[in-house]
């Protein structure tokens, strides 16, 4: 009875080790990890540049509109949501630390997009950006080396923010975060 | 097997009230035999029930989507799409079909991306789904899609995105997709198969061409329509940059089914049925605008079949696993008839012998039982996709593809719009019971109110 009991045990333990489909596994995409610590990495950046600080001192604070992520990724796709995530987060950030130095602007489509649902949302989504003259524009490029085979799956990726004059498209910082992935194909992958 | 276990008992009681100094031995091997069983058999109803009742679940659904039913198709796939079960990326999968071809677009992408995120990753079924898998049911293995099927996916997706003109991302896709029929192939003899295996996608090189287009990559363009031109050269028109640049209309049109997913070898060895060789020919399509033939010169010719490239399959580890175990379960239930025939036919045939033929057959039977064939599969999938590049004037048109050669089967949409500027997509999903005439825009997915269940 003994032996019964311990054999149903193990067949018990071996379908509650089942893992779920979103629990097990490793991805090569850009996690909410990434999304934190590049960010954090950028903010701090920015936050603590020379040359933005300089701008501060001469102008007062910068007019900032935030753009989404430009996907240059091999095989990757950002979703809209992702690619508001990581300049918003920047956004965030700065503006919890440094909330005199700059002043955020919304970019047009996300403008609109608030205002469409304005009444779902019961937000004011506040004056239209036309009415509001940014003067830099912080915009991030994701772009990455990627690969796929039968045994492993590969991305390189090399993520630039930017911060540019929007009168004389200079660049007034960038900063750049890299990260290598790779995923090992299992046996039944 | 029952009966058999209840024979032994008595012939196994018999035995020990003459023979008290063997009733040890019989005894533990009869608990073995019985605790091995029993545990393989709550195993398998445990697991299987569970697995069954979503797999159906996602079928009816399936179902309603080929009656026609989308917003039914998609209430039942809803939930199932969110369960992280074993059928996560087929449910999902089929949830990404049903609203695109509801021009669900939100939804469509939404389930399309949370089936590429796991199909992309590594050692979803590390641990104990691969052990589970081999030795309970392979239907316990999170299901990820044969490698066409998860080109298809990426394909979809990226028809999502471009479609919403979201063309950074459709590259993405259609880049991914081209991936993912490197799965056939050996890395280490990359020349070979590389070449031979993208050939059959050459779907994605063109959408990938016709990206790039879109985004001002016309040096890029030109190479992978280049490369669709090498790979198939009967698509020399439709993989033509001059094709794709001054047109303002894509109409992709998914035509018949995929192939079925089938076993033999009691049901252990897994196939594709039909084979290129027992179907017809693809037919060409016809495109009707505003009641006068739109000439395609060359441009109707289909982009891949999928019937072909499931042939395709590579012979996995597991399939291995399968066969060993089908192979040894009939050799341990042949052993065990055999003995017991034997046995009989010497006139010798004692209670320890019982022991032994019921659990060599009992063994054998489980290992039959345990190596049935995954079949699953994303019903969805169309034989092959037309790509048709249109040119316009800007403005409401209506537009029927018919099939002549398929008995007139049609679908006809009133008031598509041309843009004057870049480009417009759409998606036909070919059905018999779909003619139309659909209006554009198409009404939004009215969800129906969840079913009362009768007391």
């Amino acid at each position: 009875m003994a032996r019964f009991a311990c054999l149903l045990m193990i067949g018990l333990l071996l379908l509650a080790g089942c893992k779920s489909a979103t629990q097990g596994g490793t991805s090569t995409a850009l996690s909410g990890v990434d999304l934190v610590n590049m960010t954090s990495d950028m903010a701090a950046k920015i936050g603590s540049d020379a040359e933005v600080n300089a701008a501060y001192a001469k102008k007062g604070p910068l007019k900032i509109v935030v753009m989404p992520v430009v996907n240059n990724l091999r095989a990757e796709v950002i979703p809209r949501g992702a690619a508001y995530a990581f300049t918003g987060r920047v956004r965030v950030l700065l503006s919890r630390h440094a909330p005199d130095r700059f002043t955020w602007i919304m970019n047009r489509d996300a403008f609109y997009d608030l205002r469409s649902r304005e009444r779902e949302l019961q937000i004011d989504a506040g004056p239209s950006p036309d009415t509001v003259q940014p003067e830099y524009a912080l915009t991030a490029t994701f772009s990455s080396l990627g690969d796929e085979n039968i045994k492993r799956r590969e991305q390189f990726y090399v993520c630039v923010f930017e911060l540019t004059n929007l009168q004389d498209r200079t660049l007034l910082w960038s900063g750049s975060y890299e990260i290598q992935k790779t995923t090992v194909r299992g046996f039944l992958d | 097997m029952f009966c058999i276990g209840h024979r032994f008992s008595q012939m196994a009681q018999i035995y020990t009230d003459e023979k008290p100094h063997a009733k040890d031995a019989i005894t533990r091997l009869s608990y073995l035999c019985t605790s091995v069983l029993i545990c393989v058999i709550c195993g398998l109803f445990s697991a299987g029930c569970q697995q069954n009742k979503t797999y159906s679940k996602g079928s009816a659904a399936v179902r309603d989507y080929y009656d026609g039913d989308f917003a039914r198709a998609i209430q039942k796939l809803e939930p199932l799409s969110q369960k992280t079960d074993e059928n996560y990326v087929l449910n999902n999968l089929r949830l990404g079909s049903a609203a695109l071809t509801a021009y669900s677009l939100n939804e469509s992408e939404a389930a399309f991306l949370r089936a590429w995120e796991v199909i992309n990753a590594g050692g979803v079924n590390s641990g104990g789904r691969s052990v589970a898998a081999v030795w309970i049911d392979e239907k316990l293995k999170i299901w990820k899609g044969e490698p066409y099927e998860r080109a298809m996916a990426s394909f979809y997706l990226g028809l999502v995105y471009y479609i919403q003109r979201d063309y950074n991302n459709a590259r993405g896709a259609f880049e991914n997709a081209l991936f993912k029929l490197r799965d056939y192939a050996d890395p280490d003899k990359k020349s070979s198969d590389y070449a031979e295996q993208e050939s059959t996608f050459v779907l994605a090189h063109l959408m990938l061409g016709r990206t790039y287009l879109r985004l001002g990559r016309d040096d890029l363009a030109n190479e992978s329509f280049g490369l669709a031109r090498q790979l198939q050269p009967r698509l020399s028109q439709l993989a033509d940059p001059g094709a794709h640049e001054g047109s303002n209309v894509l109409l992709v049109v998914d035509f018949g089914y995929g192939p079925k997913k089938v076993t033999d070898y009691d049901g252990a060895i897994v196939g594709f049925a039909p084979t290129p060789a027992t179907v017809g020919r693809l037919p060409a399509p016809r495109v009707i605008v505003n009641d006068a033939e739109y000439p395609l010169a060359g441009l109707g010719e289909p982009t891949i079949d999928t019937i072909a490239m499931a042939q395709d399959r590579r012979w996995q580890s597991i399939d291995t696993i399968r066969t060993v175990k089908t192979t040894v379960g009939t050799g341990l239930i042949a052993a065990g008839a055999g003995y017991g025939i034997y046995k009989g036919a010497k006139g010798d045939f004692e209670a320890q012998d019982a022991a032994i033929v019921a659990a060599l057959i009992g063994a054998g039977a489980v290992l039959k039982a345990t190596s049935q064939a995954d079949t699953r599969q994303w019903e969805m999938v169309p034989r092959t996709v037309y790509l048709l590049p249109l040119k316009l004037p800007p403005g409401t048109h209506d537009i029927t593809v018919s099939f002549p050669e398929m008995s007139n089967l049609q679908q006809s949409w009133v008031g598509l719009v041309a843009p004057a500027e870049g480009d417009a997509t759409y998606y036909m999903r070919m059905n018999r019971w779909w003619p139309g005439p659909w209006q554009w825009p198409p009404a939004p997915v009215t969800i129906h109110p969840p079913e009362q269940k009768r007391e």
